[in-house]
Parts: C-alpha cells; structure tokens; sequence
C-alpha cells in the first residue's frame, strides 16, 4: 500500500463559458500524500479551486480518474459520494462556511450528527475539538457574533472533527487578517503534526506558501512545479 | 440530525416573510371556511325548507308518478309504509300525504292550483313550511273534517276570509271530476307567491273520501331525515327495507330537480372558487419556498461538501414547508375563529340588496347570510391547505438538492 489518499490521473475539467471552452485542469496528474501539508498555488484562474472540487467529488472530471483512499470516485453513486465527502473528507472554503442559524458548536457537530454518532459522544468530540482550535467558551455564539477568524476556526473544527482523511481548504486565509491568517497555519500545522491530518489548501499568499511543506504550483490547469520541502 | 428543529429555525430567519406567508395561507383558510361554510349552512337550509314544502328528503310513491303525477298512481298501505319508515335509523318523521291539482273558486273566481292533504294531528311545526308560516286562523282540526288551510295571496285572489268557503275541483282516482265544498280555518305565507297563491292544504281522509281513495292510499309517504347530509342513505335503507314493487323511492334531488339543479350549479361555482383561491396561496407559498431555497443556495452548497445528501436536503425543505403550513394554519384558526363565530350567530343581513321574499328554485332564500362547517368540511378544507403546501414545497425541495454544489459555492 502507498500512502497515497488521493491521486488524479491525467485529469482535464472543461467549463463552458457561453460559447468559449476553458480548460480549468489540463491533463493534471497528482498524488496527495498521507500526512501531507500542502499549497496549491498559482495564478487567479489557474484551477486551484477546480483542484479542490474534483478531489472532494463536487464536480465530476471531463477525463482522467480520481482515486481517493483506492476509491474510484466514477463509480459511486452521489450518495456514496455524499457519504465518502462525510465521512473522509473536511471541506474548508475562503468564507460563508457556516450556517448562520446555527450556533458555533451546532456548526461543529453537523456533521456529527448527520454521520449519526450518538449525542454524549458527539458533545465529548465537538467540546474538544473547540478547545483544540481555541473557541472554549464561544460555542454558543452564532456566526454573526464571531469574527472572521474565529468563524474559520469553527470551520477548520468542522472539517477535522470527524477525523477525516484529508482537510481540502479553498483560500481558508484568505479573508483574514495576516495575524488571524498565521494562527489559522499555526492551528492547521499543529493538527497536521500531532493527530497527522492530511491537509491540501489552496492559496495565493507567500507567506502561507512558505509554510507549506509541500508547493504545488499550477498554470493554466496544469502543473507548473511539484516541490518537496525538507 | 434533527431535521424538525433545524427547518424550524430556518423558517424564522426570514420573519416578516413567514409571518406574510402564515398570515396569506391563514386568509386563504378564512376565505375556504367562508365559502364551504354558507355553502354548508345555505344548503342545508335550502334542502330543509324545500323538504318541508310536502316531499321530505326522501319520498315514497308509486312507481312513475315522480315523471307524470296523477292522483291515479296511488301508493297503497301508505299507513303501513309510514309505520315501517319511521323505524328506519336516520328518520326523524314520516309523512301520509296526498298532492295533486286542482281548481279552487270561491263565489268571485276560480284560480288552479295544488293541494297538499294531511293527517294535521301528525303534521308538525317542525316538518311543514306551511304550518310553521300561518299568520292567521288554525291549522286543521282533524283529518276528516271539511276545514281548509290556504295562502294568502290565494285568499286576496279568491277574496276569502277566515271562517269563508272554498270549493275545489280535482279529478278522482277513476278520471272523473269531483268537486268538495270547505271552509277557511287558517292562512299562511311563507313568501314565496307561487306557493302562497296556489297551494292549499286539506284533511286527508276528506280527500280520500273525495278523490275515490282506500282509507290507506295516499301518493306519497314523505320521509324527513335527521341530517340532510345522509339522505341518499337513508333512502336506500329505506328501499331495501320496503323492498316493495309498484313504488319508487326518491331523494329531494329527484322529487325537487329545479332546487337540485341550483344547489348543484352553486356548488360547482363554489368548487370552482375554491380551486382558484387555493391556486393563488399556493403560488404564495411556492414563491416563498423557493425564494428561501435560492437565497441559501451558498448554504447548501456547504452542507452537501460537508456530507449532506440531496435526499436529506429535500427533507429538511419540506419540513419547512409542513412548519410554513402549520404556521398558516394557526394563523387562519386565530382569525377565522371570530369571524365564524360572527357569521355563525349573528350573520349578515343582505335584505338590502336581495329583499326579504327572495326564492331560488320555489324555496325561500333567507336573506341573512349566516355559516355553518361541517365536520367533514372542516377536515378538508384543513388538509386541502397542508396537501397544498405540501406539493407547493415539492420544487423547491427538489431543486435544492438537485444545484450542483459547485455552482451553489461560487454564489456569495
Ligand atoms: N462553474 C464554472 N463554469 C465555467 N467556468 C468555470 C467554472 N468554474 C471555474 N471556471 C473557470 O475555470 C478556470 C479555473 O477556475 P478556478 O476557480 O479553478 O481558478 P482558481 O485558481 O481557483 O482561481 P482564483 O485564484 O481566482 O480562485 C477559470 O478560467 C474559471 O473562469
Ligand atoms: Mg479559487
């Protein structure tokens, strides 16, 4: 067995956009490694968030295969997809993550409850994990009274609560301050480092590159470098 | 997941849009139970008054006289019949009659008209237009005496008087014309002025006596029911209970068929009212429904990458729309609830626009319009609102499901 959690192969995405065909991901191939912690980079358009979509099954591929954990997602039905993203995959995007009705902690436990995972353990699971991304105390809040950091950490505490086999964050720093930014990386390094969460994140600021180990670069959907960091 | 409470809280993000939706659906329900409320309240009491003019709900006669009667299509052992009638669940009375036409002149003039020939001891208040309407004199002693009760427009026609004579004229039983000489005890007027000015009522064994009748032959047993509702079962109670040859056993719609057709028509129209209010609260709350779905469409965009599924999605949207059409109906109980009791004991009175002797069909119309919900209506008209938001959210809940999460995740 390798490590590998997702691989893409010789994937192209083409969009149409009125009557011009884009092609968002070129002939992309890929793998994403167990434990990684890993930028997706490149210019606007370059199909970073493309990247992202297909790997969670929210978009289908034109061409190419997409494993994740062995999975050929071509051959599951949108409610095995549905349950492979629940059940293995935390999604975190630029912003407007959470649903403003819920509470902070409701948040975090959504998909808790829609895996079903009975109410104690559930409560243990989201009070730890609110702890863990620093919200102790703030679970009752709703979205509007959190700030833009905070709101990302709730969900950064949604995507990994359930222990999935990789976290997929579009932009997740991308609407915060540069110091909120660098708490988001310290708490996403930490996750990476001490419970091996597999990260992928998309992303235009150096900064948050330099604190990849991992550089993927694209261009016009297709890979443009592949860099391991030491 | 607890979708109950979840769709709970979604419906009040938007609070003055719900409250809007409630209070339209709440209208629409006050609207329902306006119509099917005179609607049940005015035909029954249209029913029943017509009822009361000598059919009853349900009429016993020989077979063929409902399509030409004649006072030689008898029913024999009418008395018997009527014994038997009475038994039957669902009756409250039952009536010997004899209806037939005749001429009726005093010393100034002779007019046509009907006669109604009763047992007066068994007639009541109650079950006769007629005896109910007297303004003035007595109704008739016995069955046997020379007494006649009759209209007033009749009287100023014939000029007649309490305690003054009248002769009818009518064909017997054999053909022949037979005329019979009574008196003036009492005088009705029910408002309808073909009725006042044509009917007459007499005692039956008089006009047994007269017409070459046995003493328990009459042309009709006339049946009232307890709830006019019933009538076609009580009737075939009745049928198979007499199971008899020579007779025919009738409801009102057939007996009355001028009524029948205005009761039908008015109902159709109500129906069609119905439909039309229903369709309009449905296009209310499917733009609400569906306005909510599109304005979250970010929303579910993220909970289907966080694992939802369409078919989770599709409930959690029409528990909304069951909240939306519960909420609908508190609101159409809280307002429907004074203006029915308004309408129930009170009414309005439309004398003004259509007068106080207005009559459909031969049967007086009263002019204050007052409602009354059945049971059954009520059931209905309560699910016909749930069943219509119920399909009202079906869409909505679909097309939740059914945006690509992609495309829902690029909307902000
Ligand atoms: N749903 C879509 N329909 C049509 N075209 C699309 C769609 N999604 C993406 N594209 C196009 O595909 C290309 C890649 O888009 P993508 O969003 O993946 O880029 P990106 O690298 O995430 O850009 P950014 O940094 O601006 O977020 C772009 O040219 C974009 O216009
Ligand atoms: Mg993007």
């Amino acid at each position: 067995m390798t490590g590998a959690i997702v691989t893409m192969e010789n994937v192209t995405k083409l969009y149409e956009q009125g009557k011009i065909e884009v092609r968002a991901v070129d002939n992309l191939t890929l793998t994403i490694q167990k434990g990684d912690f890993a930028a997706l980079c490149g210019p606007s358009g370059s199909g970073k968030t493309t990247v992202l979509n297909l790997m969670g099954g929210l978009d289908l591929p034109t061409e190419g295969t997409i494993h994740i954990e062995q999975q050929n997602l071509s051959e599951l039905s949108r409610s095995q997809i549905s349950n492979m993203r629940r059940d293995r995959i935390g999604f975190v995007f630029q912003s407007y993550n959470l649903i403003p009705v819920m509470t902070a902690y409701e948040n975090a436990e959504f998909v808790l409850k829609l895996q079903g995972v009975p109410e104690k353990q559930c409560h243990e699971r989201v009070m730890n994990i609110l702890a863990e991304v620093g919200l102790q105390g703030l679970e009752h809040r709703r979205p509007d009274e959190l700030s833009g950091g905070q709101q990302q950490r709730v969900a950064i505490a949604r995507a990994i609560v359930t222990r999935p086999a990789i976290v997929l964050a579009d932009e997740p720093t991308a609407n915060v301050d540069s110091v909120t930014a660098d708490a988001l990386l310290d708490l996403m390094q930490e996750l990476n480092r001490v419970e091996r969460t597999t990260f992928l994140f998309s992303t235009h600021d150096q900064r948050v590159m330099d604190r990849a180990r991992r550089l993927i670069r694209l261009r016009d959907g297709r890979l443009e470098q592949d860099e391991v960091r030491a | 997941m607890r979708v109950t409470l979840f769709a709970w809280r979604n419906l009040w993000r938007r609070k003055r849009r719900t409250l809007i939706t409630g209070f339209s659906i709440g209208f629409g329900i006050m609207l329902a139970v306006t119509f099917t409320g005179t609607g049940d309240y005015g035909y029954t009491n249209m029913i029943n008054a017509g009822a009361n003019m000598g059919f009853g709900h349900v009429t016993i006669e020989r077979q063929g006289y409902n399509l030409s009667p004649g006072l030689d299509k008898p029913v024999e052992n009418s008395e018997q019949v009527r014994d038997i009638v009475l038994k039957i669940e669902g009756v409250n009375n039952a009536y010997v009659r004899i209806m037939g036409q005749a001429m009726f002149a005093s010393a100034n003039k002779t007019v046509g008209g009907m006669f109604l020939a009763v047992h007066p001891k068994e007639e009541s208040a109650e079950h006769n237009l007629f005896i109910r309407s007297m303004v003035s004199g007595e109704m008739l002693s016995s069955s046997d005496n020379r007494d006649v009760v009759i209209g007033t427009h009749l009287a100023k026609k014939l000029n007649l008087r309490l305690g003054k004579k009248l002769i009818y004229t009518t064909t017997d039983a054999n053909g022949e014309i037979v005329s019979a000489i009574s008196r003036v005890t009492g005088i009705f007027e029910t408002g309808v002025k073909e009725i006042d000015g044509g009917l007459v009522m007499l005692p039956i064994n008089t006009v047994r006596n007269q017409i070459g009748y046995k003493n328990d032959e009459a042309t009709l047993v006339a049946a009232l029911v307890n709830d006019q509702r019933y009538t076609q079962a009580v009737r075939d109670r009745v049928a198979r209970r007499l199971n008899a040859k020579n007779v025919e056993i009738l409801t009102w719609k057939q007996t009355q068929g001028d009524m029948a057709g205005i009761v039908a028509m008015d109902r159709g129209s109500n129906y069609i009212s119905q439909i039309l209010i229903g369709l309009l609260i449905a296009a209310g709350i499917f733009n609400t429904l569906l306005m909510s779905v599109l304005e979250r469409r970010r929303e579910f965009g993220i909970m289907m990458a966080v694992g939802m599924t369409p078919a989770t999605l599709f409930k959690l949207i029409m528990t909304e729309s069951l909240w939306l059409a519960a909420v609908g109906i508190i609101f159409g109980v809280i307002i429907t609830t004074p203006w029915y009791w308004y309408l129930y004991n009170i009414g309005i009175d439309f004398t003004g626009a259509i007068g106080d002797d207005y009559s459909a069909g031969g049967v007086l119309v009263d002019p204050v319009m007052k409602i009354r919900l059945f049971k059954e209506s009520i059931i209905s008209i309560l699910s016909g609102v749930f069943l219509l938001t119920l399909a009202s959210g079906l869409y909505p809940a679909w097309k939740a499901g059914h945006i690509p999460p992609v495309q829902s995740l690029m909307q902000r």
